[in-house]
C-alpha cells in the first residue's frame, strides 16, 4: 500500500545469515515487506524459503541447532534483540502452516485459544464475537456456526486450514506468515483460500511461501525468489515475472529448474 | 440342622457356646463326653457366632426353631467333596470313624449341602480353613496400590514432563535416562531389600503395612509410568506443538494446554499397567514382612495387612487340604482384579483415541 506514493515498509531484515549446526541455510537476505500487501516467497526445494519464514516469528529458535545473525526490524524494532518478547512477537505475527495443524479440541476452543491466553476478551460474550468474527474473516462462520463445539479435526482438510487460518487471525496479528498453504488442499479448496488471503490484505500484512508460479502470480503483489539459501531477485510480482533481471530467476519462472 | 431355645437375655452379650454345643450334642443323644467333643469338633471353630448372627439378623427367632447352616470343618468338608482319603486307618486321619459315621447319617438325611462361602470375602486370614479369608489381603493390596498410585503417578509424570520437554540434551540427562531405563530392569527384591534396609530400618516406617509396601512398590512402578509417560508425549504431533507456540503460547503453556492433556490416554493405561504389575508383585512385600499373619482387616495403609499374592503364597504353604481350594480362589479374585484393570487400559486407551481422530 502506498502513502502519499511512499512504500510503507513493514518488515525490514537486513543481513539475515542462518545456520543449522555448522550448515549455513541463508546467506545475507536484505528484503523489504511492504505493509497491506501479499508477498510471495519462490524459490526450488531446499532454498531456504521456510527457514526465513521461521525467522520472522522465531519459530526457529525451538530448533535446537538453529542460531540466526543479522537484524530483522518490525515496528522500528529488531526481534531478534536480547528483549524482545517472543510471546508478544508471535500474537503480532500469526502463521499458518503446510498441513492443517488445528487442535485436536473444539472449533470453538480452537479459535478462543489464542485470545485465551493473551487475555484479550474480558467475558463470555466477547470471546463469541471474537469467534465468530475470526470464522467470518476466514469464510468459515457459514459451515461451521452450527458445529462450534464439535471437534476442528472432524473438518475437511481445507475447512480445517481456513480453521487454522481463523485461529491464526483471532489474535489481531499485523502480520501473518503462510508456509505452503494450499499444498495439501484440492483446486477448489485453494481457489477459496486465496480468495481469503486477498481480502485479508486488507488488514494485514501478508507473507506466503508457494510452491505455485501461477498461485504466486495470482495472489502476490511482490514476490521474492530464493535459491540455494540466497535471495536471488525480489521486486513486483509483475516485474519478476514478466521482466526478470537475473538469468536463474526467468530459468524458474519458465520451469526449466526446480 | 440344630433346634435352639436362646435365652432372653441381651442377644449380643448372650453367650452361645452352650447352646451350640448342646444343638451338636442332640445329633447323637448316647454319646459319652469324648465323643461330644468329637462332634463339636465337626463344625467351624467359630460356630455359636454363626447362631449368634442368625438371632442378630432376626430377634424374633427367639423363642422358636430354625433350622440354621454351619459351616463344617474343613475336614469334613473335603470328606463331603469326596478328597478326603477314608480308606487310610483311624490313627492316620484327623478325622475319627465316629464323626464319619455321623456325618454319613446327616448327608443321609440330606442335612448336609454344599454352599457358597461368602464369607471367603468377609473374613480375614485364619488357621482353620473354612475361616479364612481375603479380606485383609484384599484391602492390603487396595491400600498398597492407593499408596503406590499417589505416590509413583505424579512424581513419574513430572519426571516425563521435564525430561521429554524441558530437559537440554546432555550427558546429565543421557545419565538418568539409561538409569531410569535400568530401574526398569531391576529385580524386585533389590526393592523389597530396598525397602527393608530404608524405609524400615532408617525411617522406622511402621512394618508389615501397605504404606510401607506401597512405598516399595512405588519404585518399581516410577520406571514403567515414566516410560509410558514419555512415549506418549513423543507421539503428540510436533505440529500441535508448533501450532500452539506460532499462537505465542509460551512452552509451559504449550506442554500444559496441549501436548500433555493429548498424552494423558497413553500415561493412564500405562500406569494401570504398571500398577497392575505391582498388584501381582509378592518378592519385595514378603522382604518388608507383608507375609506376617493378619488376622484383621486394615482400616487404613497404616495398619497391619498382607496382600493378595502374598496370601496367596501363605495358603499356597498351609498343609490342610482346605487351604488348596483357598489358593484357587486366591488366584481367581487376583487374576479377575488384572483382567480387570488391563481391560480399563485398553478402554482408556481405546476411547480416547476413537475421539479425536
Ligand atoms: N531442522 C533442520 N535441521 C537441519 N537442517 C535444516 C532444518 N530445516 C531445514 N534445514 C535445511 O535448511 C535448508 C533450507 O530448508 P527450508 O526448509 O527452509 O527449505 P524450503 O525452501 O522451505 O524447502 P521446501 O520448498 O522443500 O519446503 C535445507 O537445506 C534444509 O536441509
Ligand atoms: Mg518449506
Amino acid at each position: 500500500m502506498k502513502k502519499n506514493g511512499v512504500k510503507m515498509i513493514k518488515i525490514n531484515s537486513k543481513n539475515v545469515d542462518v545456520f543449522y549446526g555448522k550448515k549455513q541455510a541463508l546467506f545475507n537476505i536484505n528484503l523489504d515487506i511492504e505493509e497491506n500487501q501479499v508477498t510471495a516467497l519462490i524459490g526450488p526445494s531446499g532454498c531456504g524459503k521456510s527457514t526465513y519464514l521461521r525467522c520472522l516469528n522465531r519459530m526457529n529458535d525451538v530448533i535446537d541447532i538453529c542460531r540466526v545473525k543479522g537484524q530483522i526490524i518490525i515496528n522500528d524494532f529488531d526481534i531478534n534483540d536480547k528483549s524482545c518478547d517472543v510471546v508478544r512477537l508471535r500474537e503480532k505475527i500469526g502463521m499458518v502452516f503446510q498441513k492443517p495443524n488445528p487442535f485436536p479440541k473444539t472449533i470453538y476452543e480452537n479459535i478462543s485459544y489464542g485470545p485465551t491466553i493473551h487475555g484479550m476478551a474480558q467475558s463470555k460474550n466477547e470471546m463469541d464475537e471474537i469467534v465468530e468474527t475470526s470464522l467470518k474473516k476466514a469464510a468459515l462462520w457459514e459451515e461451521v456456526k452450527d458445529r462450534l463445539h464439535e471437534p476442528g479435526t472432524g473438518l475437511s482438510g481445507g475447512q480445517q486450514q481456513r480453521l487454522c487460518i481463523a485461529r491464526a487471525i483471532s489474535v489481531k496479528p499485523e502480520v501473518i506468515l503462510m508456509d505452503e498453504p494450499c499444498s495439501a488442499l484440492d483446486p477448489i479448496a485453494t481457489a477459496q483460500i486465496e480468495e481469503l488471503i486477498d481480502e485479508l490484505k486488507k488488514d494485514h500484512t501478508i507473507i506466503i511461501v508457494t510452491h505455485s508460479m501461477a498461485q504466486a502470480a495470482r495472489v502476490s503483489q511482490n514476490t521474492g525468489f530464493f535459491h540455494l539459501g540466497e535471495l536471488i531477485e525480489h521486486g513486483s510480482t509483475d516485474k519478476i515475472f514478466k521482466n526478470p533481471e537475473n538469468k536463474k530467476t526467468q530459468d524458474y519462472i519458465t520451469g526449466r529448474f526446480g | 440342622m440344630l433346634e435352639q431355645n436362646p435365652s432372653k437375655e441381651d442377644l449380643k452379650d448372650a453367650d452361645y457356646y452352650d447352646i451350640a454345643l448342646k444343638s451338636m450334642a442332640d445329633l447323637d443323644p448316647n454319646a459319652n463326653e469324648d465323643q461330644e467333643n468329637e462332634l463339636k469338633r465337626m463344625v467351624s471353630y467359630f460356630f455359636e457366632r454363626e447362631i449368634k448372627r442368625e438371632l442378630l439378623n432376626d430377634p424374633s427367632l427367639i423363642g422358636k426353631t430354625k433350622d440354621v447352616y454351619l459351616t463344617a470343618s474343613d475336614d469334613l468338608d473335603q470328606v463331603f467333596k469326596g478328597n478326603y482319603p477314608r480308606d487310610l486307618p483311624e490313627d492316620q486321619r484327623r478325622v475319627t470313624d465316629y464323626q464319619l459315621k455321623i456325618f454319613d447319617q446327616l448327608v443321609e438325611l440330606g442335612k448336609v449341602e454344599s454352599k457358597f462361602n461368602l464369607s471367603f470375602f468377609t473374613y480375614p486370614d485364619s488357621r482353620e480353613a473354612e475361616l479364612a479369608g481375603i479380606a485383609s489381603s484384599f484391602m492390603g493390596s487396595i491400600f498398597s496400590i492407593l499408596v503406590c498410585l499417589m505416590i509413583a503417578f505424579p512424581v513419574a509424570v513430572l519426571a516425563a514432563i521435564y525430561l521429554e520437554e524441558f530437559a537440554p540434551k546432555n550427558r546429565f540427562t543421557d545419565f538418568i535416562e539409561v538409569n531410569i531405563n535400568n530401574l526398569a530392569a531391576v529385580p524386585s527384591i533389590v526393592f523389597g531389600l530396598l525397602g527393608l534396609g530404608i524405609l524400615l530400618a532408617v525411617f522406622q516406617l511402621p512394618r508389615s503395612t501397605p504404606l510401607v509396601g506401597g512405598i516399595t512398590l512405588s519404585l518399581m512402578t516410577l520406571p514403567t509410568i515414566i516410560i509410558a509417560c514419555r512415549a506418549s508425549l513423543k507421539a503428540v504431533p510436533p505440529s500441535i506443538r508448533e501450532a500452539a507456540l506460532a499462537m505465542g503460547a509460551s512452552k509451559m503453556q504449550t506442554t500444559m494446554h496441549h501436548t500433555v492433556p493429548l498424552s494423558m490416554p497413553g500415561t493412564l493405561s500405562g500406569t494401570i499397567i504398571g500398577l497392575a504389575q505391582a498388584l501381582g508383585e509378592t518378592a519385595p512385600l514378603i522382604l518388608i514382612g507383608m507375609v506376617a499373619f493378619v488376622n484383621t482387616i486394615p482400616g487404613s495403609p497404616l495398619d497391619p495387612a498382607a496382600s493378595l499374592p502374598v496370601q496367596i503364597y501363605i495358603w499356597a504353604e498351609s498343609a490342610e487340604r482346605g487351604f488348596v481350594e483357598k489358593v484357587s480362589a486366591c488366584i481367581m479374585v487376583l487374576l479377575g482384579f488384572l483382567i480387570i484393570m488391563n481391560l480399563f487400559a485398553q478402554i482408556i486407551r481405546h476411547k480416547f483415541e476413537k475421539k479425536w481422530s
